[in-house]
């Protein structure tokens, strides 16, 4: 594992910001870590860097402790904070330069070829960028020095939507190169959009560690019956033995279901009924056309109810 | 890696550098104008010469000690030139400038970068804390001899510009070179402040928090040891502070300054400090936590 955290745990007096989180990341892999304001995230990447010393357990980059032997750790990383701050006193590329040289890698080819991606004019003072330039010009120097890995908090921050689009695209890309991103967002699509795991963070603990290509697999089916339907749904298989647990319990609950595997979570309000799917798509679609329909809604599964469960509708 | 940390140091200090190396460079330049003018000027007049007892007695009397006292003493004597010129380098005035940059540049160095949120993009990178430290400490080491040669240079100038230096009157004789051994004093008392204000700076969060602190302080010890030289009760509080530790003028005025173990001993306290304060600040920012900028 190119990450890996052991009960970490940090304290501010009585205050818990962080309870015996238990992380691992390996490389190529891009983990989210979700949660709201003050759920844990910024401190998890802030002891990772060694910005802060855990009050117990490890945190590992590549095998280095991320106190003990934090400049060996932060070889391995680099670092987008959620609250931007640059040297204003210098131009990007001073600052793209200066920040190379401290890793005794001053990479001026690939600074210029991201600045022209990102339409940055790195001979500009930092000074006299807008705030989602100076994002972009962080951007900049987190993505040159291709670390092993990268840690970015809320890095979507003031940036539109473009720009967005091609900072999770450049994620993808560093995923390609075999590079590790950890990143914390509040924003659950572009997590869905570009993760392979998530963990979902509250009062400082990991509550939820979901990985998204299940998640991809599952499809929530919304469908809005007839009037008059009651409890007519009629089964795709006469066969009740293939009903699950969590399908019998949401039975007694709604009183009506559809009666075929690869259903769960099933939810009724008066006519409108949804549940998770995640078998095969022509079974469902046949067991739909059987059914007193009037409209209906297929979309892939997101982290939405799950991130709801843990957080509430408010969040 | 410590060699970038320090040219960039450098690089933000180099205005303020270069306002503060004018500043001390221009007193002691106008400082020899008024050596020149109260030692060989004003005694030239023979009504002044016979009436400075009395002139002198009125001034230094009752709270015009304390004005005595920021000249170096009562055994000061204005109308001998070097005794003149010694002022310019223990001024209150200098003092202040001196103090301003060391305190001003140290409580920003850590305390400073933490408020301002740069230190975590510094601390991103594969830097350890200690190289922060160790380049600060070089600044100093490069900058403060600088500010000391700045004053020297502006009193070899002036006095050479008052004539002062080729004088054939003894009394009127200055020889710029007897004002080298007070750069010593000079620049460990910046050291000192500078290295006691770094721990302030390393253990807080923002500058203006660390700045007042160290503001307070230096003032307090100035305050102590300029009261303490004019009531006994609070005298015994002197060595508690760092300006009693600063002898530049009797460096100056004594050619064997070097044979008395006080000032040895002396300046060996204001580098101890110093070094202690560099010490407490190494020990201080390599354990605490870097908070996030509010």
């Amino acid at each position: 594992m190119l990450l890996r955290t052991e009960q970490l745990t940090k304290d501010y007096g009585q205050f818990r910001a962080l309870d015996r989180l238990d992380l691992e990341v390996a490389p190529g892999e891009v983990f989210g870590l979700l949660g709201p304001n003050g759920s844990g995230k910024s401190t998890a990447l802030r002891i990772i860097l060694g910005f802060l010393k855990p009050t117990s357990g490890r945190a590992y980059i590549a095998d280095y402790d991320c106190w003990h032997q934090s400049v060996e750790a932060r070889k391995q990383v680099a670092y987008l904070p959620g609250e931007l701050r640059l040297y204003e006193n210098m131009s990007c590329r001073q600052l793209i330069s200066f920040l190379g040289r401290l890793r005794g890698n001053p990479n001026l080819e690939g600074m210029e070829r991201l600045a022209e991606t990102f339409e940055i004019d790195i001979s500009r003072p930092i000074a006299n960028l807008s705030s989602g330039m100076k994002r972009k010009v962080a951007l900049l120097q987190v993505l040159v020095p291709q670390t092993p890995l990268i840690l970015l908090d809320e890095p979507t921050n003031t940036l539109d939507p473009t720009m967005r689009d091609e900072l999770l695209g450049q994620i993808l890309q560093a995923k390609r190169r075999g590079q590790a991103v950890l990143f914390s967002s509040h924003v659950l699509t572009e997590v869905e959009q570009v993760c392979d795991r998530v963990g979902i963070l509250k009062h400082g603990k990991l509550v939820h560690l979901q990985e998204m290509s299940e998640l991809r697999q599952g499809r929530r089916v919304h469908l809005w019956l007839e009037k008059e339907t009651n409890t007519a749904i009629r089964s795709a298989s006469p066969n009740t033995a293939v009903r699950t647990s969590s399908m019998r319990e949401a039975d007694r609950a709604t009183g009506v279901l559809p009666d075929f595997p690869g259903a769960a979570n099933v939810t009724r309000k008066d006519n409108a009924l949804s549940f998770d799917y995640f078998g095969a798509l022509p079974d469902l679609l046949a067991w739909l056309a059987r059914q007193p329909v009037v409209d209906v809604k297929i979309e892939h599964q997101g982290l939405a109810p799950i991130y709801h469960r843990h957080h509430g509708n408010g969040v | 890696m410590t060699r970038v940390l320090f040219f960039k140091l450098l690089r933000d200090l180099r205005l303020t550098f270069i306002a503060v190396f004018a500043l001390l460079f221009l007193f002691e330049l106008l400082w020899s104008r008024v050596t020149y003018v109260i030692s060989v000027k004003l005694f030239e007049l023979p009504d002044f010469r016979g009436m400075f007892p009395l002139i002198e007695k009125a001034i230094f009397d009752g709270p015009g000690k304390i004005v005595q006292s920021l000249m170096g003493g009562d055994q000061i004597d204005i109308r001998r030139a070097i005794d003149m010129a010694s002022i310019g380098f223990v001024h209150p005035v200098i003092q202040t400038i001196l103090c301003i940059w060391a305190v001003g540049r140290a409580s920003g160095a850590i305390a400073g970068e933490i408020d301002r949120g740069t230190m975590e993009l510094l601390l991103a990178q594969p830097v350890p804390r200690n190289r922060i430290l160790l380049a600060h400490f070089l600044v100093d080491l490069v900058t403060i001899p600088l500010l000391c040669l700045a004053m020297w240079l502006g009193s070899f100038t002036g006095l050479n510009l008052m004539g002062l230096v080729d004088n054939a009157d003894p009394k009127m004789h200055v020889d710029p070179a007897r004002f080298l051994p007070a750069l010593l004093s000079i620049g460990f008392l910046v050291y000192s402040l500078s290295g006691i204000t770094l721990w302030v700076s390393s253990l807080s969060r923002f500058r203006y928090q660390a700045l007042g602190l160290a503001v307070f302080g230096t003032l307090l010890m100035f305050l102590v040891n300029l009261l303490g030289q004019l009531w006994e009760p609070i005298g015994v509080f002197r060595p508690l502070t760092v300006f009693y530790y600063f002898n530049a003028q009797p460096m100056i005025l004594d050619p064997e300054w070097y044979s008395h173990v006080s000032v040895w001993l002396r300046l060996g306290v204001l580098a101890v400090l110093g070094t202690v304060g560099y010490g407490l600040a190494l020990w201080t920012f390599t354990r605490r936590d870097i908070p996030a900028p509010l």
